[in-house]
């Protein structure tokens, strides 16, 4: 038996590599007694900054490397750094955060690290197995960094939830891609799709079983109804710059990978799947909008509204068109602004009002804090796609791809379904400009006890990992907060270059990624 | 021969599968669930893939199952948590259940079994080796394994983070006893 080593094109993985590389550097860094967590955090910024440098320097690219496990072009590309910004708010939002301290600020960026490379893997893999294996990549972090915050019992059922749930979706992905296999007889998206036209498997019952049990998994992952129910749970247990995270990055590449295998892998049944998920799509918009009239915790409100969003989103898929494609990334992309403006002055108030994430907390900040009440502003009404803001543009593309696609009646359920939203993204901005602030609660109440730790081992642990104070003004935060807004305004003034990346990108999904 | 072990097999994997679920004591459930795994491992040897069936009963019907005797044997005896169902759950994830296993049943009677007359697929010599699948990882799926193995990388440090934290307290908390 002979060994043909596969040719390995070491421009094209550059990204991966420099993502090893700095987990491999905040590892060692974190365990050196004088590095701070500035140091780490510093250390995880300039990683995630090379590795978008070097995503940018391979735009353009079109090619399979390593086997033809992975596939760098403009949408892989676009779904990276995606993530990548949305990482780097969250190291941004976690300096101070109380679950970065228990669990150690090294251990927590190596996560956080893990899970990028987890979507780097994801966004490019055109391979049933780099697929699986990038997706699990993706999760198994997140459901640690979800219950990383161990004095807060959320937290902890946050983190079990989703990894229940989590590990219920990939065994039926891989249940389906198994049957896919077993139909095609092959793991490669580009022979898959071969195989679907050359033998005539179309109406395979074997091969739909599996197409059907595949995209139940992935709806698990994305949280799209009626396969939701762990998402309000999950988002508002976990640290709140997890939940950033989690609603933006995981989103982006999921939806991108799916793209990839619907389209480059499934392409020949789009007359099949694309029904489906528009039935996926208006359930999740109106289950997602009707769930999240009425909830007093902001993190779940935005759990219910990113199930909405998921609804819009998937319009993009539905209509199979490059239009389409182009629509989803542009969406993806001003939503990962959006929702970071809103989560980084949650982030801040969170920590100063004492009122968790209640709607409460952020009850007449128009007044006492502009500089977080103007960038929460902005990406609410960016989400809502009020004209001025990306969101706007964003929606207006999914709407005309969806008219161009002959889906004229899921532009009207999204239209529908951004009237009711207001319902409730209006009431976000009542209590901010329009409530006055409400008298703090007792902010001095004692730590709260490990979350099914002995309360004796409490004791003394108490108190000595406090979370240093002062830390209401962190300027990264707002400066967090404040540069997503500013973006989120600017493109939606000035949309020309994203409206370019995002066809680019469009157009690479059409392709066929060969043999 | 080979119709023989594959019936004791089946039915060992199905059987076990069972009892997995229909067992109360969870000690046994699981000791029916090495049943399972092993029987998968004997299906697994008929396909001709000897290193997933030796990593099979290695691996799970092994090292994974002495931790869950483990565990069931420390928290084994414990009363049974009340959980409260959601009204009508039960008869739903039984139509639902049902309704999976008629569409899977179909699946896999209208192609699958298709292939029940015929001999097979023609396999390579040495497909499923040990070094036909060490050749596979080197090779196609070589992204895959190097993903997989910072996989089992990341899934230490998420182990170390949940772990250290509980253990530094306790030893604190000894310090402050004794």
């Amino acid at each position: 038996m002979t060994f043909n080593q596969p040719t390995i094109d070491y421009a094209g993985l550059s990204p991966l590599i420099a993502l090893v590389a700095t987990l491999c550097v905040v590892i060692i860094a974190s365990i050196i007694p004088r590095v701070g967590r500035f140091s780490v955090a510093l250390l995880t910024l300039i990683g995630f900054a090379t590795t978008a440098g070097l995503t940018i320097w391979q735009w353009g690219a079109s090619e399979n490397l390593v086997s033809n496990a992975l596939r760098i072009d403009d949408i892989g590309s676009m779904a990276i750094l995606i993530a990548l910004l949305a990482a780097a708010g969250t190291v941004l939002l976690s300096l101070r955060e109380p679950a970065a301290y228990t669990a150690g600020h090294g251990a927590y960026y190596a996560l956080l690290i893990g899970s990028v490379m987890g979507m780097v893997v994801l966004a490019q893999s055109i391979n049933l197995i780099s697929f699986f294996v990038g997706l699990e990549l993706l999760s198994i972090p997140l459901y640690v960094l979800c219950g990383a915050a161990v004095r807060r019992k959320e937290s902890l059922e946050s983190g079990l939830k989703y990894l229940i749930v989590g590990s219920l979706g990939s065994a039926t992905l891989l249940y389906g891609f198994a049957l896919i296999y077993g139909a095609t007889g092959s793991t490669n998206f580009g022979v898959i799709a071969e195989e679907l036209t050359s033998a005539q498997l179309a109406s395979d019952t074997l091969v739909l079983a599996g197409v059907a049990m595949a995209v139940v998994g992935i709806a698990f992952k994305l949280s799209l109804a009626p396969f939701h129910q762990w998402a309000p749970d999950v988002y508002e247990g976990a640290p709140t710059p997890i939940t950033a995270f989690m609603a933006v990055a995981t989103k982006a590449v999921v939806f991108v990978a799916f793209a990839r295998l619907l389209e480059q892998g499934l392409g020949e049944l789009s007359g099949i799947w694309s029904d489906a998920l528009a039935v996926l799509a208006v359930i999740s918009i109106v289950i997602g909008n009707v769930g999240a009239i009425g909830q007093r915790s902001i993190k779940r409100l935005l759990g219910y509204s990113g199930i909405a969003q998921g609804g819009y989103i998937l319009v993009g898929l539905v209509v199979v068109s490059t239009e389409g494609a182009g629509a989803m990334i542009f969406y993806l992309a001003v939503y990962a602004l959006a929702n970071l403006a809103v989560f980084a002055p949650l982030v801040a108030r969170e920590r100063e009002s004492g009122f968790g994430d209640d709607v409460n907390g952020i009850a007449g900040i128009g007044r006492t804090r502009p500089w977080l009440a103007w960038p929460m502003t902005i990406g609410v009404l960016s989400m809502i796609g009020l004209p001025g803001t990306a969101g706007f543009i964003g929606k207006l593309f999914l709407i005309q791809a969806a008219v161009d696609g002959d889906y004229t009646w899921l532009a009207v359920v999204v239209v529908i379904g951004t009237v009711v939203s207001l319902g409730y993204y209006l009431r976000l901005l009542s209590a901010i400009w329009m409530e006055p602030q409400p008298d703090a609660p007792n902010t001095q109440s004692p730590m709260p006890v490990i979350a099914g730790g002995a309360p004796e081992a409490d004791a003394s642990a108490g108190g000595r990992e406090e979370v240093p104070p002062g830390s209401s003004r962190c300027v990264l935060v707002v400066g967090t907060g404040v540069i997503c807004a500013a973006a989120t305004v600017l493109l939606g003034i000035y949309p020309e270059q994203l409206i370019q990346w995002a066809t680019e990108a469009g157009e690479a999904i059409t392709r066929a990624v060969g043999l | 021969m080979k119709e023989v072990l594959f019936w004791i097999g089946a039915i060992g994997a199905i059987g076990g599968a069972a009892a997995v679920v229909a067992l109360r004591n969870p000690f046994y459930s699981v000791l029916a669930l090495i049943a399972h795994l092993v029987s998968i491992a004997g299906l697994f040897l008929i396909l001709q893939a000897e290193f997933i069936a030796a990593a099979q009963v290695v691996v799970y019907a092994g090292a994974v199952m002495v931790l869950y005797v483990f565990v069931a044997a420390y928290v084994g005896g414990i009363e049974e948590p009340k959980l409260d169902a959601i009204p009508g759950q039960r008869p739903l994830a039984f139509l639902v259940g049902a309704a999976i296993f008629i569409e899977l049943s179909i699946a896999i009677v209208a192609s699958g079994l298709l292939a029940l007359d015929s001999g097979g697929p023609e396999v390579a010599l040495g497909f499923g080796s040990p070094a036909g699948v060490g050749k596979l990882m080197l090779e196609r799926f070589l992204i895959a394994f190097e993903a997989a193995s910072l996989l089992l990388l990341i899934a230490a440090i998420g182990a170390v983070v949940l772990a250290e934290r509980r253990r530094r307290d306790e030893s604190d908390a000894e310090e402050a006893l004794g």
